[in-house]
């Protein structure tokens, strides 16, 4: 429906193209509005530009990374003032940066990041978030223990940083074990099938879980919880979604690494606007630091 | 079953079945917890809702149909219950009978487009997956619905008598589905309808009614596995269901209901769904490569399915 009406409101801004505008228009491009997080995102952009008094033009790339270039030349097309990128993916959504560029249109990517370099950067990388998980783990273990792994979708961005990030405290670790790690799809069913499963054949052994989304660290938490283990098991995943944070608060999920939504949207239309209006001295790199959500 | 191989080689479902066994041997074989109660009843808890939404699908293939839209209509009856049962003075089982009518009506909707249109099933449900995806993020904000009624689940997480609840339903759909397929004259019709369809209807049977009852069974079938879904993971979720059409396509295919229609069993769909599920618990036990999972997957369906057709042809030859 937000879709729909976004086109709507492109459409009139064409029709309308002629008349000088008195607001500066963003167009954003986002990965997949069915995800919470990326809601979040979406949702302080549209706080961040009624202050600023801009118009956003956002609209769902549904995890496609063909049809974000398609939103993006566009976007080009329609003349907006500057873009946000929500990369799909680091090789197939640099395209998109390119056409921008290009174009002489600014370029903010939010985030996650791409080949391409954008003109500027919004966001907080993954692996780090991984790392403070497993840190915490480490911790709480007394460095000895064995750990299992949640991961996300093969292959996409987010799942290749927090594995690498993850396996780094591991390497470094030696005391920690990882007996196993499958992926569940960022999905809290798929994962709560297969922590059962894991439930079945490690039962006792399992010390901590670490998930790589909030989730799937629920779907995880609820398995443990209805096998009577919960107690003997250390859960953490990333995100900080809304479930995650209450979850917390009522003891079930042990941590929660959160991202910072509101900043990241906020951020990335900010510098949006800075790159706009063609501000001297924009920062090119703006990282948002995770926080550690626990009780 | 007097004669044991004459009962393999004489039985549609041989060829499923000894695919069965030879995925339980081999597992069992692999991981010692494999073949334990507890196990059994993670895997029976597991396929309970696969296997509801396959049973119905069963009808609709035996009809000569095809129902693409089974995931996004979870989606839609998950939000849905997720919705009523949020408000805490909504008495439960209200709640569920709301969303098995949502059901019936949402497969009546398909089945009515089908016959009125004679467009094929196969476009008609694909509309209505895309339709359906999109009401569920309408109806949900495109959020997670979350703190539902406490009743409600245990619905999904509860024992009784020491095995998960799902299960029960589990075993009530499949000897209902099994009784209304080969002892009601519904059955027969269904069958003869799929088997050769002109024919039926010169013969006297109501056709396009009976095609639409087969899709609402389906949709009713369809709001119970939402229900189930939703109260297992406690909450409503606007992208849950994804891909579980082809899950549950795969197991009817699998347990020997032709794609042409005409004939199926109840018994093979739910060993199809089975095999899927016994698969899925013993490449996790015994800690198969995420990437690897996938291929060995395919790989075990496909020689199912050529195994049913030896089986078959063998059937054929006697």
């Amino acid at each position: 429906m937000k879709f729909i009406y976004m086109c709507f409101l492109g459409l009139c801004f064409l029709s309308c193209a002629e008349k000088k505008k008195d607001h500066l228009v963003i167009g954003v491009s986002m990965l997949s509005m069915q995800n919470e997080f990326i809601q979040q995102v979406a949702d302080a952009m549209e706080v961040a530009a009624k202050k600023e008094n801009v118009e956003l033009i956002i609209v769902d790339a549904e995890r496609s990374s063909l049809k974000q270039i398609e939103q993006v030349e566009s976007f080009v097309n329609q003349q907006v003032d500057a873009i946000i990128l929500n990369p799909c993916e680091y090789e197939a959504s640099s395209p998109a940066i390119e056409k921008a560029k290009a174009a002489g249109i600014p370029i903010v990517n939010v985030n996650s990041s791409t080949k391409a370099e954008p003109d500027a950067m919004v966001g907080s990388d993954d692996a780090t978030s991984a790392k403070m998980a497993m840190e915490l783990i480490n911790k709480k273990l007394n460095g000895r223990g064995n750990v299992l792994m949640i991961q996300g979708y093969m292959g996409q961005a987010a799942q290749i940083d927090r594995e690498r990030g993850a396996k780094e405290v591991l390497a470094a670790n030696k005391g920690l074990t990882l007996i196993a790690s499958q992926t569940g799809e960022w999905d809290r069913a798929k994962s709560m099938n297969l922590m059962e499963n894991w439930i079945q054949s490690y039962g006792t052994k399992i010390n901590a879980v670490f998930a790589q989304n909030d989730e799937m660290g629920l779907g995880a938490v609820q398995a443990l919880l209805d096998a009577g283990k919960k107690n003997q098991v250390y859960v953490v995943s990333i995100d900080g979604i809304k479930d995650a944070k209450k979850s917390v608060v009522e003891g079930k999920l042990d941590v929660t690494i959160v991202q910072n939504a509101t900043k990241q949207g906020e951020g990335a239309v900010l510098t949006a606007l800075k790159l706009a209006k063609k501000e001297a001295g924009v920062a090119r790199k703006i990282v948002v630091p995770f926080e550690i959500f626990n009780k | 079953m007097k004669n044991l191989p004459t009962f393999f080689t004489k039985s549609s479902i041989g060829g499923i079945l000894i695919a069965l066994l030879f995925v339980c041997i081999l597992f069992a074989s692999l991981s010692q917890r494999f073949f334990t109660p507890a196990n059994l009843n993670v895997i029976l808890n597991q396929v309970s809702i696969n296997a509801i939404l396959a049973f119905g699908v069963t009808f609709v293939i035996i009809s000569g149909g095809i129902d693409l839209s089974l995931g996004s209509l979870v989606a839609v009856c998950g939000v849905i219950v997720a919705l009523l049962v949020q408000n805490p003075d909504m008495p439960v089982l209200l709640a569920l009978l709301a969303t098995c009518l949502v059901g019936l009506a949402l497969g009546a909707f398909n089945g009515a487009i089908i016959v009125a249109s004679k467009v094929p099933p196969f476009i008609v449900t694909l509309g209505t997956m895309t339709i359906g995806r999109g009401l569920a993020l309408i109806l949900s904000d495109g959020r997670p619905i979350s703190d539902l009624n406490e009743s409600f689940y245990v619905l999904g997480n509860g024992k009784f008598l020491g095995i998960s609840l799902p299960i029960y339903f589990l075993v009530i759909s499949f000897f209902a589905c099994q009784i209304l397929l080969s002892k009601t004259v519904f059955g027969r019709y269904v069958k003869a309808i799929g088997g050769n369809e002109m024919a039926s209807f010169v013969a006297g049977i109501r056709v396009n009614r009976i095609k639409l009852y087969v899709y609402m069974l389906c949709g009713f079938f369809v709001s119970v596995a939402a229900i189930l879904l939703t109260a297992r993971i406690n909450t409503g979720q606007p992208n849950a269901g994804l891909g579980f059409e082809l899950d549950a396509i795969a197991a009817v295919i699998i347990g020997g209901t032709s794609t042409k229609g005409g004939k199926g069993t109840i018994l093979g769909t739910f060993l199809g769904v089975l095999f899927l599920g016994v698969i899925n618990n013993g490449l996790d036990l015994v800690n198969v490569s995420a990437y690897w999972q996938q291929i060995i997957m395919g790989g075990i369906i496909i020689l199912a399915v050529v195994m049913d057709g030896f089986y078959q042809r063998m059937n054929n030859k006697n």
